[in-house]
């Protein structure tokens, strides 16, 4: 088969690939939401056209976000920095590894799961063709991401250092980086969704999910600590590479993908006798030798997947039926949480609230006392990131939403459940406040309400938007967006407007006790008046 | 009278400007197995959505033992077990999560709803996989696990959408000596199929659907006096009352014409 044949062919199964994984992991798209289910035929066409453009439209999205975040390195050169370009192209280098194996984790699950196509090995097709468009239609997931990316990095190498040797070079790193980040995630969805997804829940599989967990957060918290602090990084990186008498240089140049970003600023400055560039260098060519194993891996893998993900899974078989049971709520819920942790990015957002309010905290910890800017902030933030969540788990009900359509169920059950879940998972970050101020002195003792009220604030806002989520039926494209956005920012209101009340009383009247009480009386009537609203819109079923 | 555990009247549904359903009226008593017999896109498996409430009638209504499935879902819903020609089920889960969620929401008592829930597991020989994703299980096993979610409460009225399908021969015998039972004890069962023989042996009474609405209803002979066809097998009737049975031997004759053709050549 000619390679233009196999790759017009690859774009059927690639197209099936990403609808398959938008259905799986709605959540994961910048706007997806699928939670109303398909049972209407109407619907479930509009869900296959709006599934493929939301594919498309998200690779497009995330490929300018990656392209325009892998040539932010180079700004300080382009503005004019004199120090050369090691740390640039290592800090471009780990930013587009980690968002390529962040994007890939995301869609590659379905690959993982069942194979791109099956029905292509059906076809009088040679194994060889099937397999070669398999691999096509993989390439396809990330393509523009890699192409994006390190056509930025060789544009500003060449750019900035005048030398093709150098452009060439970075050509070369942009590869490997893509090859070994692919391979990565690859491999990440492997583990995740088939070692432990198709197997019973155990120890071992409870540990490696938390272990998947954590590392997901990690490389998420990384690109932010990345992004927030390149402004300092890049010269302090910079002057410990180009240091010939620093050790840390000497062991840098060993690390990935340091030894890529010195062995590319070698070429672009010149070599110096300082014995850590030629150490950078081979590393890169062990790196190299690294990439290339890993892309015959990786297309081993891909082109095998019709046949070893039909492979019937090895659990332990059970010998009874024992079925326990909970009230409907509590049901809900659990039922809520073992869906949604069945998917890494959506089980990292139960502990994201928690790590953005750290995050703010740590921020101000130059700070001699706990002030009430910072403790608006901090629980602001926390709270809008919990607002994430009514919005994952009304997506993660996928079109297993119609088996609950089915029982009698109380449309106020499935809100009170999933509006639980998500002020359940806010209430770590108050403890994160609540800890901290134990810590470092308030600098009034009524500040500790501002937390209480947040509470109260983001359980009316996750109650609001649960009920609006599955109350109204979008219609049209643009019309979608709008109320997909317009849910979230109905919540937010509710979620900002307890603060703004403290600070615009406080800034009027000094006064931390009428801001704290206005504060908490506000935030009370939002939550009665949105638990009036969900109990008397409770005349529908879901 | 004894009043009908479901009672359609009317129903209408468009999809768009399409009309799935243009007035259909069916009532199915006790004791009763229903069979909604018709062609693909006729209207069988709306019709069982919208009375299992998945989704809305255009028009019309639909009361099961009593209750409208429109404006009072919860009861309703409670008096139904619906199985899906397509499984719909939350795959994430494992089938014992899945009965723990389905028992908890319906709040049925625990012990005899553990026991019903062994017993459906041993016939259909489902104990094994209690703890495996329903994703990773096989379209046969994923029905077999609807089909013990939509018996697990004991309901007076099944919905079945071309349940037999995906199921093995043991299954398959075990399902229809449950939809008996279920009829013996005073139940009713709405049971769609396209196949024939299926709804000639096991409905105590058919209704053709085409187009959208009921063109013939009764058992086999009353269908064969309404198409003046004495003696025909159920597919014959069939035929006949859709008025298929010409344009079928034309699109036959069509056929072998074209592959006696390109044999020829």
């Amino acid at each position: 088969m000619k390679a233009v044949d196999a790759w017009r062919l690859s774009a059927i199964p690639y197209s099936e690939m990403a609808f398959r994984s938008i259905l799986q992991n709605s959540s994961n798209m910048w706007w997806g939401s699928f939670g109303r289910g398909s049972s209407e035929a109407s619907g479930r066409e509009d869900l296959v056209k709006r599934s493929l453009r939301i594919a498309r439209f998200d690779k497009l999205i995330v490929a300018i976000f990656v392209t325009v975040a892998a040539g932010a390195p180079f700004l300080p050169q382009v503005l004019g920095a004199s120090y050369g370009i090691s740390a640039s192209v290592t800090l471009s280098l780990a930013i587009s590894f980690a968002f390529i194996v962040l994007y890939g984790v995301q869609t590659l699950s379905s690959f993982v799961t069942s194979g791109p196509s099956p029905l292509l090995s059906t076809l009088p097709l040679l194994q060889n063709d099937v397999s070669f468009v398999n691999l096509l239609s993989f390439v396809r997931t990330s393509d523009y991401l890699v192409v994006g990316s390190v056509a930025c990095q060789v544009f500003f190498v060449s750019l900035v250092t005048g030398s093709v040797l150098s452009g060439l070079f970075t050509l070369l790193a942009g590869a490997m980086n893509s090859a070994i980040g692919v391979s990565v995630a690859l491999w990440l969805s492997s583990v995740f969704y088939r070692n432990i997804l198709r197997s019973k829940e155990g120890k071992r599989g409870g540990a490696l999910r938390f272990v998947l967990l954590l590392a997901w957060g990690v490389v998420v918290l990384g690109i932010g600590v990345l992004f927030a602090a390149a402004g300092y990084l890049i010269p302090l990186v910079q002057s410990v590479l180009t240091n010939p008498n620093a050790l840390a240089g000497s062991i840098l140049s060993l690390v990935y993908p340091f030894s890529l970003g010195i062995s590319d600023g070698a070429i672009a400055h010149g070599f110096t006798p300082s014995g850590v560039e030629e150490i950078a260098f081979g590393a890169t060519a062990v790196y190299l030798l690294i990439a290339v194993v890993a892309s015959k891996w990786s297309m081993s893998s891909v082109a095998s997947f019709p046949e070893s993900a039909s492979i019937a899974p090895g659990a332990e078989r059970a010998h009874d039926t024992s079925v326990p049971l909970r009230k409907p709520v509590a049901a809900y819920v659990v039922k809520d949480l073992r869906a949604a942790s069945a998917n890494l990015p959506s089980a990292f957002l139960f502990v994201l609230p928690a790590f953005e309010t750290l995050v703010v905290l740590l921020m101000r910890v130059y700070l001699p006392s706990l002030g009430a800017l910072t403790l608006l902030v901090a629980m602001t933030l926390g709270g809008m990131v919990s607002l994430i969540l009514p919005l994952v788990l009304v997506s993660s009900e996928g079109t297993g939403f119609d088996f609950a359509k089915t029982l009698p169920l109380k449309i106020r059950t499935i809100v009170f459940s999933k509006a639980s879940i998500a002020t359940a998972v806010f209430l770590p970050a108050v403890v994160v406040v609540l800890v901290e101020s134990l810590l470092k002195p308030l600098t009034s003792p009524f500040l500790t309400m501002v937390p209480l009220a947040s509470i109260l604030a983001v359980a009316a806002a996750s109650l609001l938007e649960v009920r609006l989520f599955l109350g109204f039926a979008p219609s049209g494209r643009a019309t979608f967006a709008l109320q997909e956005f317009g849910r979230m920012a109905a919540g937010a209101g509710v979620v900002l407007l307890p603060g703004v009340i403290y600070a615009t009383l406080y800034l009027l009247t000094f006064n931390h006790i009428l801001a704290a009480a206005a504060m908490i009386a506000i935030a009370s009537i939002e939550l009665i008046g949105v638990v009036e609203f969900v109990r008397r819109s409770d005349l529908t079923h879901p | 009278m004894v009043d009908a555990l479901i009672e359609a009247a009317g129903l209408t549904k468009k999809f768009g400007s399409f009309g799935a359903l243009n007035g259909l009226d069916l009532r199915v008593m006790p004791g009763e197995i229903y069979g909604l017999l018709g062609p693909n896109g006729a209207g069988k498996t709306t019709t069982l959505k919208i009375t299992a409430g998945l989704i809305e009638p255009t028009t019309g209504s639909v009361v099961v033992s009593g209750f409208d499935v429109t404006r009072d879902p919860i009861h309703a819903k409670s008096q139904i077990g619906y199985v899906a020609e397509t499984p719909i089920l939350y795959e994430s889960l494992t089938p014992r999560e899945l009965l723990e969620f389905e028992a908890s929401v319906r709040g049925l008592a625990k012990d005899s709803m553990n026991r019903r829930a062994r017993q459906l597991a041993e016939a259909f020989e489902v104990v094994s996989i209690f703890d495996l994703p329903i994703a990773t299980l096989s379209m046969g096993t994923k029905q077999k696990v609807a089909i013990i979610a939509a018996l697990l409460h004991q309901p007076p009225i099944l919905l079945l959408d071309e349940p037999l399908n995906s199921l093995d021969a043991r299954s398959n015998r075990i399902l229809k000596e449950l939809i008996s039972l279920h009829v013996q004890r005073g139940g009713a069962v709405l049971f769609s199929t396209h196949i024939m023989e299926i709804a000639q042996r096991l409905c105590s009474r058919i209704g053709i659907i085409f187009g959208g609405k009921i063109v013939a209803e009764g058992d086999l002979d009353q269908l064969r006096a309404r198409a003046g066809e004495k003696d025909a097998t159920l597919e014959e009737v069939f035929m006949k009352l859709t008025n298929e049975a010409s344009e079928v031997e034309n699109i036959v004759r069509t056929l072998r014409e074209s592959f006696f053709d390109d044999e020829g050549r």
